[in-house]
């Protein structure tokens, strides 16, 4: 009898090692793979647009389903600043281009989406300027393979945790023109 | 994380140095100390938002990182600006002016620009006291007494091997006669108009006769009027430099060996080599044996006197940020490594430190260097380009040191700047127009890909043997060396040298 259960115990542990174990391992890898894969992304579509000056539909289109072969689900949040005009500074050499004195104004995802999407077929282009900053996070919605296994030994991550996170941002550097 | 907090400090730091060249760019009155401030502190702000962004996502926010970052460094011309917080100190007589709950208190925390130090040494011998500062070319400010115990205060360039004739007038540098040049010409809009740029400021002449300047991107009119013709100031910049020598070795000063200097240590690496002694090198400074090469012993002295002082500085300004410091953690000084100091002596540079920040088991402590290689602060030897027609705008400019560079009476050497986009504000409407300058192309192969380009490190000796390139390098080297803005001269009375 005794020797049964221990057989018992045996196996499952056997199945542990053998089975569950391994596929950890391997489902942390592929989310290290889809880590990376979604920083280089990222760090691609902010760069580009901070160089280019200008953000359209198809670029994010294009970062969007980069990012999302990799077989998960993912939260973008877009932010721009926009440089503004700062009235309250009345020096004879106020200048109301000047970086880093005057005040921003902040346009997010929902705001950032309107202004490029395409009606009746027409492209829409969302042009910044010199001084004005884009930046750009990326989490996964959905549960990973890995987190669901971690989730069921563990019990430590929570349902709103994420595992693959990217962050880029920074100054626009040219001018885009609207077309 | 440690690569990813390095590389996120270092994208924040290049930001920064983008506002500041973007800023400065367009303002021709960005040499001015005050502007200058302006622009320093702009570029500060932009730094501490960008740096904002780059962390958003782990929950710090401009004031909290504020706490992270004991020091930014602007290393400048002649000196530097640290940022960093201080104690505000307010005088009696201005406290009881402020009313109870005015936004200024005195002993209050406030972050902000330092006072300028410079790159100054001081040396004493004998009857002699004198200090002098240095610069990130062959530029020096001298004030104290001379050998006889005289009082001087002078600034110029130190250059060898310039003869000036008195009864012609001619100068020649390195065997090479230089004169003036044709009057320049560069664009706004799309309109070509005569200029001269004299202490920093480019004043325009327009098609009446009048001359203006452009000041925050609008024209601002009632200037001059300045002679027209030639263009001598690379013909003064040699002249002022032979006289310059002249006085010196009346003052004595060319006497003078490193160990005069006093208040110094030797300058060691960050593994503790000494790199620079100051008493064991016991030669002449200004031995005027071709003292503006790289490897002279003048450029030596000048590199170890700017560095021996930005660290001295800075480790004080580091060891004083935990009085204002955060939690347990012990502000240190990194020690820079040695590509980047190389760095920050040749061009104008940010270093930013970042310090304090938790990643997991350890603590982050990470700098950041990043160069300005286009600024009004100084004309580097490479900062030159050579255009191969001016009068012709589908021409292509080249560096100087490109294979078998061939040169006529047509080419011009043109400062890197005049090269970079500008804008100018409409005077009837909201609207901005952008320009080039100059609107020659880069030339592929030496601008662009440098394939053509030849390596050296001493640009003087390879110049000797392309001397028609020579007389056009080293006249537009002068004449921009010569235009920039000096805190030395008078200006008013430097401006009406030139007036009709």
């Amino acid at each position: 009898m005794g020797d049964s259960i221990i057989t018992i115990v045996a196996i499952v542990l056997a199945a542990i090692l053998m089975f569950v174990f391994p596929l950890m391992t391997m489902s942390d890898r592929t989310d290290d793979i889809s880590q990376l894969t979604v920083q280089t992304a990222t760090t691609e579509f902010v760069d580009n647009v901070r160089t280019t000056g200008k953000l359209t539909l198809d670029d994010y289109a294009a970062f969007e389903q980069k990012i999302t072969a990799t077989g998960n689900s993912y939260d973008i949040e877009m932010e721009v600043k926009v440089l503004d005009e700062n009235p309250g500074k009345k020096t004879t050499q106020a200048n109301s281009t000047k970086i880093g004195e005057n005040v921003y104004y902040s346009m997010y995802t929902s705001q950032i989406l309107d202004a490029i999407a395409s009606t009746n077929g027409s492209k829409k282009v969302l042009a910044l300027k010199e001084g004005d900053m884009f930046s750009t996070s990326v989490k996964n919605t959905n549960t990973t393979l890995s987190q669901q296994l971690k989730n069921f030994f563990y019990t430590v991550a929570g349902n709103d945790t994420y595992t693959i996170a990217a962050q880029h941002g920074g100054y626009v550097t040219a001018n885009g023109s609207g077309d | 994380m440690q690569i990813e907090y390095d590389t996120k400090l270092d994208n924040s730091t290049y930001d920064a140095i983008k506002a500041f060249q973007l800023n400065t760019v367009n303002s021709s009155t960005s040499d001015l100390t005050n502007s200058k401030m302006r622009d320093i502190e702009a570029a500060a702000n932009s730094f501490f938002t960008s740096i904002a962004t780059a962390f958003n996502m782990t929950g710090y926010n401009s004031d909290n990182l504020k706490e992270y970052v004991p020091a930014l460094v602007f290393t400048l011309y002649d000196g530097f600006y640290i940022y960093s917080p201080f104690e505000n100190t307010l005088d009696e007589d201005t406290q009881n002016k402020l009313a109870p709950n005015a936004t200024y208190t005195n002993g209050e925390e406030i972050t902000g620009l330092k006072p300028y130090i410079y790159y100054s040494c001081r040396y004493v011998k004998g009857q002699m006291d004198v200090t002098i500062t240095y610069s990130l070319d062959n530029y020096i400010t001298i004030q104290g007494y001379d050998q006889n115990g005289k009082g001087i205060n002078d600034a110029g360039y130190l250059l060898d091997d310039v003869t000036y004739n008195s009864a012609n007038g001619n100068v020649t540098y390195r065997g090479i006669n230089i004169t003036s040049e044709p009057q320049l010409t560069e664009y706004i809009g799309n309109k070509q108009y005569a200029y001269i740029k004299i202490n920093g400021v480019k004043y325009y002449r327009d098609d009446d006769g009048s001359w203006f300047t452009i000041l925050n991107g609008r024209k601002n009119p009632g200037q001059g009027p300045f002679r027209t013709g030639n263009n001598d100031m690379g013909y003064r910049y040699y002249k002022e430099a032979y006289e310059f020598k002249q006085r010196l070795q009346s003052y004595g000063i060319t006497n003078l060996t490193s160990a005069d200097a006093v208040d110094v240590a030797d300058v060691t690496d960050k593994d503790g080599n000494v790199i620079y002694s100051f008493l064991n090198g016991n030669y002449k400074i200004f031995d005027f044996d071709g003292i503006e090469e790289p490897d002279s012993n003048f450029n030596d002295h000048r590199l170890a006197v700017i560095r021996y002082v930005i660290e001295r500085n800075l480790s004080i300004a580091l060891a004083n940020y935990n009085n204002y410091g955060i939690g347990s953690y012990e502000f240190r000084m990194p020690k820079l490594a040695e590509e980047d100091w190389g760095k920050l002596l040749n061009n104008v540079s940010l270093i930013s430190f970042l310090q304090g920040l938790s990643i997991g088991g350890r603590i982050y402590n990470g700098y950041s260097v990043i160069n300005n290689n286009k600024n009004e602060e100084v004309v580097t030897e490479n900062a030159i380009y050579i255009v191969e027609n001016i009068n012709d705008d589908n021409s292509t400019y080249h560096r100087v040191t490109h294979e078998n560079l061939a040169v006529n009476a047509n080419s011009r050497g043109v400062f890197n700047m005049d090269f970079e986009r500008k804008s100018i504000g409409s005077t009837t409407s909201e609207e901005t127009y952008y320009y080039y300058p100059h609107k020659q192309l880069g030339c592929y192969t030496c601008y662009v890909a440098q394939t053509a380009a030849v390596g050296i490190s001493n640009i003087y000796e390879y110049l000797d043997d392309h001397r028609d390139l020579a007389k056009v390098y080293y006249t537009a080297l002068g004449r921009e060396r010569y235009s920039m803005y000096k805190v030395f001269r008078n200006p008013e009375e430097h401006v009406n040298q030139f007036k009709q």
